[in-house]
């Protein structure tokens, strides 16, 4: 807005107030539900007097769904707006070259023919691997070189859909698609009220609730905390029941053994159905490699059941690069896909076509103290490749994650976070576990860190549109209709496209300075923790069908009761 | 320095030279010039206990300082624990012998379940760094391989470590087979890994949580050093 034009009075006053930032207000944390949403709704106090040249006259009266009040309801709905999974519009940044990808590939074939995977405590997977042709001295597998590559090619989808019980709530795993799920595995959780704790199931089903709640974050997620104060032999029923009973969205099983994979899938067969759950996937769950080369019994025993019930596993080599790979991006690499490679073919091996998704956990560490650190380039790096060599195998991709090293959610929280969701974003990722909450390496759940991570979700949803090229988006009609030295507020383009033009974040402060003081001079944090508070406060559990409900709780008590309570 | 990387004869330095000549090579990584002064010193009539202390748990206490203060790197330090292994090697009978007071032996291992190591290890190199003998059982271990190693290598101190939030609920099991068979207090329990605290610790009956390496060393040096208190005051 230009100064010393002649505007009308009433233009110059909103205009004023507008550059002042006092009077064009968003929303605050106090009407979370509502500015959640995808683009979240720009709210312009007495917005009806803005002035333009083809401003829609005010209406007072009898026009339905107009004026005030229907404006307001509108606005403040208590509704949340759920974002799907992310079809991206934009390519992913390629950063190795065909003659570099190719050197990775040879090099991860050298590691399976040569060195070889360790498959341990799991007779039945060595000799399904020894069926296959792969050559087994104990328990070393030597895999011959392409032998993974070709049977992953010839049966893994490319893409699969996992279903939610709100089939709205589905999302594709693969391709174009991009979903973000919350952190997986803390053992604590923070808030700024009771400070770091280890965390119950009482914080877990929070987390739950929050994420169902959060529009950004497209799936469930599955141990978003460890619930330490129940018995490690039970406490994934309470975990699994809670993702199918406070969410609709898509969730992931227990891992931890064999039979607490089974009762995952069976808890899923109670809710989807038999059939439905053999035909499609209804959990997605993370089999994490033992690195440096080893497939341990217990990830193999759960990678068996989920495979065999034809339901995801994420093969995921989990790498503190220095001490569990080697310090170089093309050694983390090689052996990275060497890992998932066998992973995901032994997955074939057991069930030709059982979804599968290659994994990276890929972070540096102090060589100083041996601390994994996040946030770093050379693991960004590792991301951007490992995308690539995902997608020439032609399997999804899991990696990224708002990934940190702080103890709080502070200004390394952020930048750290930061610089791993947009590689993540930027490479393609298909699959960001850890996308909100995730806090000192891993090992905290935080409330207002889940909050503030699910806003610069919105964010990058948003980036991933890319440009909109559209004749309406091209906006000609504005510049022509507003001309030089003007200004584009009342024009028709930006009346019929304010509302949704900019993403807007519940978190951000963009007040003067005067009025942020006024409302308490609040951080960041600060306002995160009161809108986890209103939206646990706003929470509506999805409906579920009441014989379905109780079929999970007759499960669960009898599996319950079936054995004594256990510290292992 | 070039001229330091020539052939240096250690026979030709004073006993005073040589030791501050093996802090530096103990700070170097340098197993063969350990044991190479480490024989020179007894050679020349040094008690083993006094090879020890003046010599190799000196140079290990310089690194384990600039470790803290992150002078030194993991796997520098790696190759000084390797050094005074290397040292301890030839001390250790020696020291049995002649009855030298024990710096302390650890037993060590990953709790069942859990095949995560990497800080189990850590904490094993750097203890026997520090001059201890550990006995480490490696990954996955249940309660009777902790209570045989104990007894049967007659140990001062336990250490077990995990790092999933699902395994380390069995640490408590090890310390109440401990408690039941009235064996609790002849050792020094301590419990390291990501997931725990100390309040953890206590609530499981430990008697300390490490929280890395160093702090391991330093835990198990002071209660070494309360025991050998209560031993002399016992005796006295």
């Amino acid at each position: 807005m230009r100064r010393g034009r002649h505007v009308a009075p009433l233009e110059r006053r909103v205009a004023n107030r507008t550059a002042a930032g006092a009077r064009v207000v968003f929303a605050d944390a106090g009407n979370t539900a509502g500015i959640m949403g995808i683009h979240g709704t720009m709210a312009i106090e007495d917005i009806d007097t803005i002035p333009g040249q083809t401003a829609t006259p005010p209406v007072r009266r009898g026009r339905g769904g107009r004026g005030a009040e229907a404006r307001r309801a509108a606005r403040r709905g208590a509704a949340v707006r759920q974002a799907t999974y992310i079809a991206r519009r934009l390519a992913p940044v390629e950063l190795l070259t065909e003659e570099g990808l190719s050197l990775i590939e040879q090099n991860a074939d050298t590691v399976l023919q040569e060195i070889g995977i360790e498959f341990r405590d799991d007779p039945e997977a060595l000799q399904i691997v020894a069926d296959h042709g792969a050559d087994v001295d104990g328990t070393r597998v030597r895999f011959p070189r392409g032998l993974c590559r070709s049977l992953i090619q010839a049966h893994a989808p490319a893409e699969f859909i996992q279903h939610a019980r709100n089939p709205d709530r589905s999302v594709k795993i693969g391709g174009d698609a991009t979903v973000f799920a919350p952190v997986y595995g803390p053992p604590f959780v923070r808030c700024l009220d009771h400070g770091r704790r280890y965390a119950t199931i009482e914080d877990f089903r929070n987390l739950v609730k929050l994420a169902y709640s959060l529009p950004h974050l497209h799936h469930s997620g599955g141990t978003v905390c460890e619930p330490v104060d129940l018995p490690v032999n039970k406490r994934h029923l309470d975990m699994v029941a809670a993702h199918l009973l406070y969410s609709d969205k898509p969730f992931m099983g227990s891992v931890t053994a064999p039979e607490r994979a089974a009762d995952t899938v069976a808890l899923a067969r109670i809710v989807f159905g038999d059939d439905f759950v053999d035909r499609n996937c209804v959990v997605l769950s993370l089999i994490n490699a033992n690195s440096p080369m080893v497939w341990d019994g217990t990830m193999l025993g759960a990678l068996k059941v989920y495979a065999r019930a034809n339901q995801a596993a994420i093969c995921t080599p989990f790498i503190l690069a220095g001490a569990m790979a080697p310090v170089t991006a093309a050694g983390v690499l090689t052996q990275t896909l060497a890992e998932a490679m066998a992973g995901m073919a032994f997955a074939q091996m057991v069930r030709p076509g059982a979804p599968v998704v290659f994994g990276s956990f890929a972070s540096s560490m102090s060589m100083q103290s041996g601390a994994p650190t996040f946030g770093t380039p050379e693991p960004a790096l590792v991301l951007y490749a490992a995308a690539q060599l995902a997608r020439r195998l032609g399997v999804p991709f899991r990696s990224g994650g708002s990934l940190c090293g702080a103890k709080i959610a502070d200004a390394q929280a952020a930048y750290e976070s930061a610089n791993t969701l947009m590689p993540a974003v930027m490479a393609g990722v298909n699959f960001v576990l850890h996308a909100a909450g995730w806090l000192e390496g891993g090992l905290v759940s935080s409330y207002e860190k889940l909050i503030l991570d699910a806003d610069q979700l919105g964010i990058l949803q948003t980036f991933c549109g890319g440009i909109d090229l559209s004749e309406d988006a091209q906006a000609m009609a504005a510049l022509v209709e507003v001309g030089p030295g003007s200004h584009f507020l009342g024009c028709a383009h930006t009346q019929a496209h304010f509302e949704t033009a900019f993403y807007r974040s519940p978190i951000a402060d963009n007040n003067s300075f005067e009025q942020w003081e006024a409302e308490g001079a609040k951080d960041g944090a600060e306002r995160a923790n009161a809108i986890w508070k209103r939206l646990l406060a706003d929470y509506q559990q999805p409906e579920m069908e009441p014989a379905t409900a109780e079929a999970l709780a007759a499960f669960i008590a009898r599996k319950k009761e079936a054995m004594p309570d256990a510290s292992y | 320095m070039a001229e330091q990387d020539e052939e240096l004869d250690l026979k030709s330095l004073s006993d005073e030279e040589l030791t501050e000549q093996m802090w530096d090579d103990l700070y170097d990584g340098l197993a063969d010039e350990i044991v190479e002064g480490t024989q020179i010193l007894l050679e020349r009539g040094w008690q083993p206990y006094e090879v020890l202390t003046k010599a190799l748990v000196e140079g290990m206490r310089v690194v384990g300082n600039d470790f803290r203060d992150g002078i030194l790197f993991v796997p520098e330090v790696l190759l000084a624990a390797n050094a005074m292994k290397a040292g301890m090697a030839i001390l250790r009978p020696l020291l049995a012998e002649t009855g030298a007071p024990k710096m302390g032996k650890m037993v060590i291992g990953t709790v069942k379940g859990d095949i995560h190591d990497i800080g189990k290890n850590l904490v094993s190199m750097m203890m026997e760094g520090a001059g201890f003998e550990v006995v480490d059982l490696g990954i996955n271990n249940p309660v009777e391989n902790y209570l045989d190693a104990l007894v049967e290598h007659n140990a001062d101190i336990l250490g077990m470590s995990a790092l999933l939030t699902t395994t380390m609920p069995y640490m408590k099991v090890v310390i109440d087979e401990l408690k039941n068979r009235g064996m609790r207090d002849d050792y020094v329990v301590l419990v390291g890994g990501a997931p725990l605290n100390e309040e953890f610790a206590n609530e499981i009956g430990a008697d300390a949580y490490c929280r890395d390496a160093a702090v391991a060393v330093e835990t198990a040096k002071s209660f070494m050093h309360r025991r050998h208190n209560q031993l002399r005051a016992a005796a006295g």
